[in-house]
């Protein structure tokens, strides 16, 4: 009686907390389908019909769709990049013995402590130096080698529980060690890759200030700093529905791409990852 | 295995060279970059780049916006830890301990705001927070607390307590993540034997549950605190830009205006460094006060 008691006394603040985090996302959801009149007239009402106006304008009249589209891109050539930079390192550090191995991993490690904010005014001119700013080939470039670290981290972990032998047999079958590390230990670590992807792209799909100090012409813009320019024009033309319907089109990808991996996420955290 | 010594020191190299050169480019060189710039007076424009050795740092000591800059960092790094912790350490043992049939039902929910951009939460509760259009303000009007609306970020009181509850919001999910790995980890047996001996459900979470995922919360705590110290700013910035005044203002805020809007580049440098030594050392404190002797049963 006291446990049903006290299990429904826990519910309570649970039941509040989800309260607390889905309606200011439904609120941001139903204010996507208001006019401007409805949304000033009262917050909590539902709008009079649904009308995807606001979205058509964001997409298009705010440049919301080049910035989707350019954020797809640095999410998905940034994480391929990355993973192809970190495999073979986390490999050579998991595995091959070499002097100076301990010193390259605590390396790697050391460098996520360091605020990024200090890299950031050098990084600034040496990409103009080398006419790389506003460039999302570039900008993808820096977000894969700014999550190498993090990511060799993850992979070592699952590296380390791929047996030996498999590897010793397949050397003598006279596999070299390319084939070694690509077709046998790679497609091994499958979950700690797509763990440790999921993680990158959420990142660079949501990441903004790199790309606010990177990034100049608007039609190079991410989402993240599309949004901040909408959130400023919005300001001024009161286009309050608008900005809403540009949150969802940011939010709702990502909640799709959640729901879908989130026992990866999950996975990742609780086993491999954070010990 | 049969390869030369050749062979063995091409493949590392295959392995290795590629990314440390990426990462020497992209990484390594940015970062002493920041320091060598900060000794330099600089606009970045052309080729004026006078030497001013320690000046910056001078000039950092002298400046009225730092000391409430770093004061606001710690009101960030100490609402977050406390908030955070003890919000997540609950929702955790609840929802891996009193057998709840819809526990996953929440932890998916709570882990929404950790896949948002700051940029999105910012804008969103810049939004919830404003006096016209807001939900907060709406709220408490129909509650009749009509009197206690304000425009909370334009207020010099209200508007950094503001910032520091989004910042609260999307950061729960993930170390609730963390902590409910580190109690289903341990062993039911333990709980088993602390009922038989009469343990009430509060003695076995301080004696049983908190020693045992001492090393989760560990390392939440210094994440949080690293996190917080070089990276909420990013919120500032979105939500109020440091205002109103400099009420808000938190370092990183203060080194992209004063780089990147006022063209300040050696003194921005400076700052970095300032944040970096600040956040070092805030570690290394933080590893002695959470040091505690690892516990097994």
């Amino acid at each position: 009686m006291i446990r049903a008691l006290s299990r429904l006394a826990v519910r309570i603040p649970l039941l509040i907390w989800s309260f607390i985090v889905v309606f200011p996302l439904i609120w941001m959801f139903i204010g996507a389908f208001k006019t401007n009149a409805e949304i000033f007239a009262s917050p909590w009402a539902l709008p009079q019909k649904l009308n995807f106006h606001n979205f058509v304008s964001a997409w298009s009249d705010y440049s919301i769709g080049s910035a989707f589209a350019n954020s797809l891109f640095v999410t998905l050539l940034g994480t391929l990049l990355c993973l192809a930079f970190s495999i073979p390192t986390a490999y050579a550090l998991e595995r091959l013995r070499f002097k100076g191995s301990e010193i390259l991993l605590n390396t790697y490690l050391a460098s996520m402590m360091i605020p990024s904010v200090l890299g950031w005014i050098p990084l600034f001119f040496l990409l103009l130096k080398f006419n790389m700013l506003d460039n999302l080939w570039a900008l993808s470039l820096i977000y894969a080698v700014s999550h190498i670290p993090f990511t060799i981290f993850i992979l070592i972990s699952f590296m380390g529980n791929v047996p030996k032998e498999l590897e010793e047999a397949a050397a003598i079958d006279g596999m070299t060690p390319y084939g070694i590390l690509f077709k046998i230990v790679t497609p091994l670590v499958k979950s700690g890759i797509i763990t440790a992807s999921i993680l990158n792209a959420i990142s660079f799909w949501n990441e903004y200030f790199m790309a606010l100090i990177l990034l100049q012409e608007d039609s190079k813009n991410t989402l993240g700093v599309a949004m901040d320019l909408l959130k400023t024009n919005a300001q001024y033309e009161s286009a309050w529905g608008v900005l809403f319907a540009g949150l969802c089109i940011a939010v709702i990808p990502v909640i799709i791409f959640y729901s879908i991996f989130q026992r990866h996420i999950v996975k990742g955290m609780t086993e491999g990852a954070i010990k | 295995m049969v390869q030369s010594k050749k062979q063995k020191y091409l493949f590392l190299s295959f392995c290795l060279l590629p990314t440390f050169i990426v990462f020497c480019i992209f990484t390594v060189y940015p970062m002493l970059g920041g320091l060598y710039f900060s000794f330099f007076d600089w606009s970045g424009t052309s080729s004026v780049k006078e030497f001013i050795g320690l000046d910056n740092y001078k000039q950092l000591l002298n400046d009225s916006v730092i000391p409430k800059a770093i004061l606001n960092d710690y009101f960030f790094v100490f609402v977050k830890v406390f908030g955070i912790m003890i919000l997540s350490l609950f929702f955790a043992v609840a929802l891996t301990q009193l057998r709840i049939k819809e526990a996953p039902f929440y932890r998916i929910v709570f882990f929404f705001p950790n896949i948002m951009s700051v940029v999105v939460i910012g804008i969103l509760w810049q939004f919830i927070y404003d006096p016209n259009i807001g939900i907060v303000n709406s709220l408490l009007k129909a509650i009749g607390l009509e009197q206690w609306a304000k425009p909370w970020l334009g207020d010099m009181t209200w508007a950094l307590p503001s910032i520091a509850i989004p910042a609260i919001w999307a950061g729960i999910g993930l170390f609730m993540l963390l902590l409910m790995g580190g109690i289903t980890s341990i062993s039911k047996s333990l709980y088993e034997a602390a009922e038989i001996d009469g343990a009430s459900e509060w003695q076995q979470f301080w004696k049983i549950t908190v020693p045992l995922i001492w090393p989760q919360i560990k390392t939440s705590i210094i994440y949080i605190v690293i996190t917080s110290l070089n990276g909420s700013f990013v919120l500032v910035q979105v939500m109020t830009g440091g205002g109103p005044g400099i009420a808000t203002e938190v370092l990183g805020s203060y080194l992209y205006q004063r780089a990147f809007e006022d063209f300040k580049f050696g003194y921005g440098a400076a700052i970095g460094v300032l944040i970096l030594v600040i956040s070092l050392l805030t570690v290394i404190i933080l590893q002695f006060i959470l040091k505690k002797e690892k516990v097994e049963y």
